[in-house]
Parts: C-alpha cells; sequence; structure tokens
C-alpha cells in the first residue's frame, strides 16, 4: 500500500490526541522509543513507526496490525522521548478506540486476555487467576496451554480453587453501570 | 501529629497477593510487625484494573482506581502498597486527575464520591527506605545476609514514567541496593535491572515472556547473582513460575530463586523461613541459604 491523500485521515489522529493528552507533531523520528522498546521484536511498526503514520493521517495501516496490543505500557518509550511525545499514552487511546469499534486487529489473545479480566473485576471485584487462566484456555482453544503449571502452583497455594466475591459488589457494578451510561449520553469517551 | 517513630499505614495488597503472590502478603504483614509498623488492609478493595483496564478504557481504569483511593481514605493514614503494578496506577490516577479537571468530574460521577487526590501513596519500598529509614532498618537486623550477592530487580513500573511513581531516579535507581545494603547483603551491577518482563502477557502470550525474562535472568547470572530480587508478583511470576519453562526452552539452566523484597529483609530481621512463606517459592531458595548459612 502507498501513501496518498486519499488514505490519509487527520480527524481520527486528533481523536487520539485528544484521548492521550498528548501531540505526534512533537516527535522528530529519533527512533529513542523504538531502540528502548522491549517488544518492538514483536511488532511490525515499532513505536517511532507508529507516530510517522499518526502524522501521516495513516491509522488504518496501524489498526490493523498487532502492534498496538504488542505493547507492554513499560513506559520506556515516555520516559526517554526527548519531545515529551507521551507514547504510552497514544498506545492506550489508539487501544481504546480500536477496542470500541471492534477494529480490524488480527491479535486476538491480548484483547480476549484483556475482556476476561475486566469481566473478572465486574463479577467478582477480584482477580479470580484460575478462572481466568482456564476460561482463556478454553476460549482461545488453548485447551492445554500451561497445563504442566496447574498442579505445582495449586500444592504450593498459589492458584486457588475458589474465590470470595466481594461484599460490596453493588458498588463495583454501579460504577460499570454509571460509566455505560455517561457513554450512552454522550458525556465520556 | 503522630510521633516520628510511630508507623501506621492504610494497606492495598491487590489481587496477586491474595492469591498467586500469597508469600508477598505473609511476608510483607511478618516483617511489618517485626518493625512495628502498623497495616490495617482497606476493606473492601477492588482490583485496580492493571494493565488490561488502562490499556483499553481509560474512564474504567481511573475510576477503580479512584473508588480504591477513596476506600482508603476511610481507613485514614498513608495507603502502602506492595504490587508495583497497583502502585503505578493509583499514582497515575492521582497524578491525571489532579492535571485534568473534565477526567476528574467524569470519574467522580462514575464513583459517585469526591476523588481524594492528596493522600500519600506509598510503595512498601518507600517505607523502609525512607520513612522507616536505612538507619533504623540497620538497627532491626539480627542476621545480616553477608556473602549473598543479589540482583535487585526494579521492572517497569516502581520508576517509570517520570512523573508519576515519584519513588528513586528514573534511569538509574539505587533504592533497592540502599535496602540491601542495609541488611548487609551484596548486590551485583546488571544491565536488566529496569527492563520489562513480559508482565501480562504471561496470559495471553506467554512466549513473549520467555524471551524477555530468559534476557533478564542470563544477565543476573552473567553478573554473578546468587539471587534476584523484586518488589512486584507479577515480575516474581514470570521470573520464577516460569524459569524451569525458560530453561527448557533455551536449554540453560539457572536455579536463581527470585525472593520478594519483604522475603529478604524479613530473613535479615530474624523471622523463619515459614513466616515469610519461602516454602511458597518455584525455584527452592533453600539450598542457597543453607550454603551461605542464612537459615
Amino acid at each position: 500500500m502507498l501513501l496518498s491523500s486519499e488514505t490519509m485521515d487527520v480527524s481520527f489522529v486528533r481523536k487520539v490526541e485528544a484521548l492521550s493528552g498528548t501531540s505526534v507533531r512533537r516527535c522528530f523520528q529519533c527512533g529513542k522509543c523504538s531502540a528502548g522498546c522491549p517488544m518492538a521484536t514483536f511488532m511490525e511498526h515499532p513505536p517511532n513507526r507508529v507516530v510517522r503514520l499518526l502524522q501521516l493521517g495513516q491509522w488504518q495501516r496501524i489498526l490493523a496490525g498487532r502492534s498496538i496490543w504488542y505493547c507492554a505500557s513499560c513506559e520506556t518509550c515516555s520516559t526517554r522521548c526527548p519531545n515529551k511525545v507521551h507514547l504510552s499514552s497514544i498506545m492506550d487511546a489508539l487501544r481504546k478506540l480500536s477496542w470500541d469499534d471492534e477494529g480490524p486487529s488480527k491479535e486476538s489473545y491480548v484483547q480476549l486476555a484483556n475482556k476476561l479480566f475486566l469481566q473478572n473485576i465486574r463479577t467478582y471485584g477480584r482477580q479470580y487467576e484460575l478462572r481466568l487462566a482456564a476460561v482463556f484456555n478454553v476460549k482461545s482453544g488453548q485447551f492445554l496451554k500451561d497445563l504442566m503449571l496447574g498442579p505445582k502452583l495449586i500444592t504450593k497455594g498459589k492458584l486457588k480453587m475458589f474465590h470470595k466475591k466481594n461484599k460490596n459488589m453493588t458498588e463495583i457494578e454501579k460504577i460499570f453501570s454509571r460509566i455505560d451510561e455517561m457513554r450512552k449520553n454522550g458525556e465520556a469517551l | 501529629m503522630t510521633p516520628r517513630n510511630i508507623l501506621r499505614y492504610a494497606y492495598y495488597p491487590g489481587c496477586s497477593l491474595h492469591a498467586s503472590a500469597g508469600e508477598y502478603d505473609l511476608s510483607t504483614r511478618e516483617l511489618f510487625k517485626k518493625l512495628n509498623i502498623g497495616l490495617t488492609e482497606v476493606p473492601d478493595w477492588f482490583c485496580c484494573g492493571a494493565t488490561p483496564a488502562h490499556n483499553v478504557d481509560e474512564l474504567l481504569s481511573l475510576s477503580l482506581c479512584a473508588k480504591n483511593l477513596e476506600l482508603a481514605a476511610r481507613v485514614g493514614g498513608d495507603l502502602a502498597v506492595a504490587c508495583a503494578a497497583c502502585f503505578s496506577r493509583l499514582k497515575t490516577t492521582q497524578h491525571v486527575l489532579s492535571e485534568s479537571d473534565v477526567k476528574r468530574q467524569q470519574v467522580e460521577k462514575a464513583i459517585d464520591a469526591p476523588v481524594p487526590l492528596n493522600g500519600n501513596v506509598k510503595h512498601l519500598l518507600d517505607i523502609l527506605a525512607r520513612d522507616l529509614g536505612l538507619e533504623r532498618l540497620g538497627q532491626a537486623v539480627t542476621k545480616p545476609l553477608f556473602g549473598l550477592k543479589v540482583a535487585c530487580y526494579y521492572g517497569c513500573l516502581l520508576t517509570r514514567p517520570p512523573e508519576v511513581p515519584n519513588l528513586d531516579c528514573v534511569e538509574a535507581p539505587t533504592i533497592m541496593e540502599d535496602v540491601l545494603r542495609a541488611i548487609g547483603a551484596e548486590t551485583v551491577a546488571w544491565s536488566h535491572r529496569l527492563e520489562c518482563c513480559g508482565a501480562n502477557f504471561t496470559l495471553s502470550r506467554p512466549g513473549v515472556v520467555l524471551q524477555l525474562s530468559h534476557a533478564i535472568l542470563d544477565s543476573a547470572k552473567a553478573a554473578g547473582a546468587d539471587c534476584i530480587m523484586v518488589a512486584c508478583p507479577l515480575c516474581h511470576g514470570n521470573l520464577d513460575i516460569r524459569q524451569k519453562e525458560i530453561e527448557g526452552v533455551y536449554s540453560t539452566h539457572y536455579a536463581m530463586p527470585v525472593f520478594y523484597i519483604t522475603q529478604l529483609v524479613g530473613l535479615a530481621a530474624g523471622l523463619k523461613a515459614d513466616k515469610l512463606g519461602l516454602d511458597a517459592l518455584i525455584v527452592n531458595p533453600m539450598p542457597l541459604l543453607k550454603e551461605k548459612g542464612l537459615l
């Protein structure tokens, strides 16, 4: 795919900038973010190229790939940027926009893990690790994943079979539903 | 004002400490009891949302943390946090909400309460090194860890990004080394102490964790460390629980015990192995501790 004015969409980039509170125009492509990024080897677009593509309005290319889902949020890029581009916030914004639109990314495992993690909070208040791992394995079709670790973790008391729900579950449900409502009324992104 | 020699905190353990990192919780409580530092667990705290929440839903992440800050404020006092990720999320929430009125109003609407933004959120490291102080920590030592060479592993979120945790220098912190020297241990200089371990990819893409944690273990071994010390349950899970798997995949051998900071400080303060949950570690630390005469 060649860069062209037809694929250039700046309005999306403005949204990313608003959500992340940082400007992509400050970046002069020094590449320090990618040099320090522990996950760059797993990405088709390393961090500095993600910003370059945003500068050129080519956001579809970013969302179609898996780069944003392979960011570990280690904050190395934001720490080292000489121009104070807060790249980890840009990554958060890109993931949110992709997530809300159920974007085209092929990276489904990370998204599945995120989804189950958030569901766990709404259902239990805290993480129920055994259930998180078990449901992930079932839903991702990897029934045998980390199976060998299971017995060891259980005998060491690291995986609790049963989980006690918080007593104040109504409060957490209220937080989730108030946020849903604010979004429905257009009061929040 | 509370006198300086009486330390008391609200305590936010976080999800892992009630499950896969039970030994971190146990050793924290026992150590703080030994050091006469009061800990009151925040009743009915919620998950902070960790990485998945801020990854896809900032408002939810901020609201969950704000709710926890509000619950903690009811207990009173500074908030002690054990997990580096919870610590980072709670501090980030305070930072973001004090910078943006719009976000603060949205969050206050979501939790239906004002967010206490001025309370101090402190990692255990900060409490040990600064509130208690290295001098008093040194006085509490009954069994100095002489001869134990430790690689201090900070990981990502204890120091980064620079404007949030304010725990120590962002690229060259020394707070862990300071604590260890105060209890008589040796620390090694090594390259990977601030590198990422792969964090929560342990669930979704464990291959990432194997690669990144392998580099960390390799670096610690090359520096001549006997063991690694961490202050985060996720780092611990990746370096300890997955160590055997890493050895298999990369055809190498480490047998490198990974301790929580409270376990090593507790050991120096004279606590017994069963009070520190040493038996819960996957890589058995007993041979090393026996060899060094620390049991």
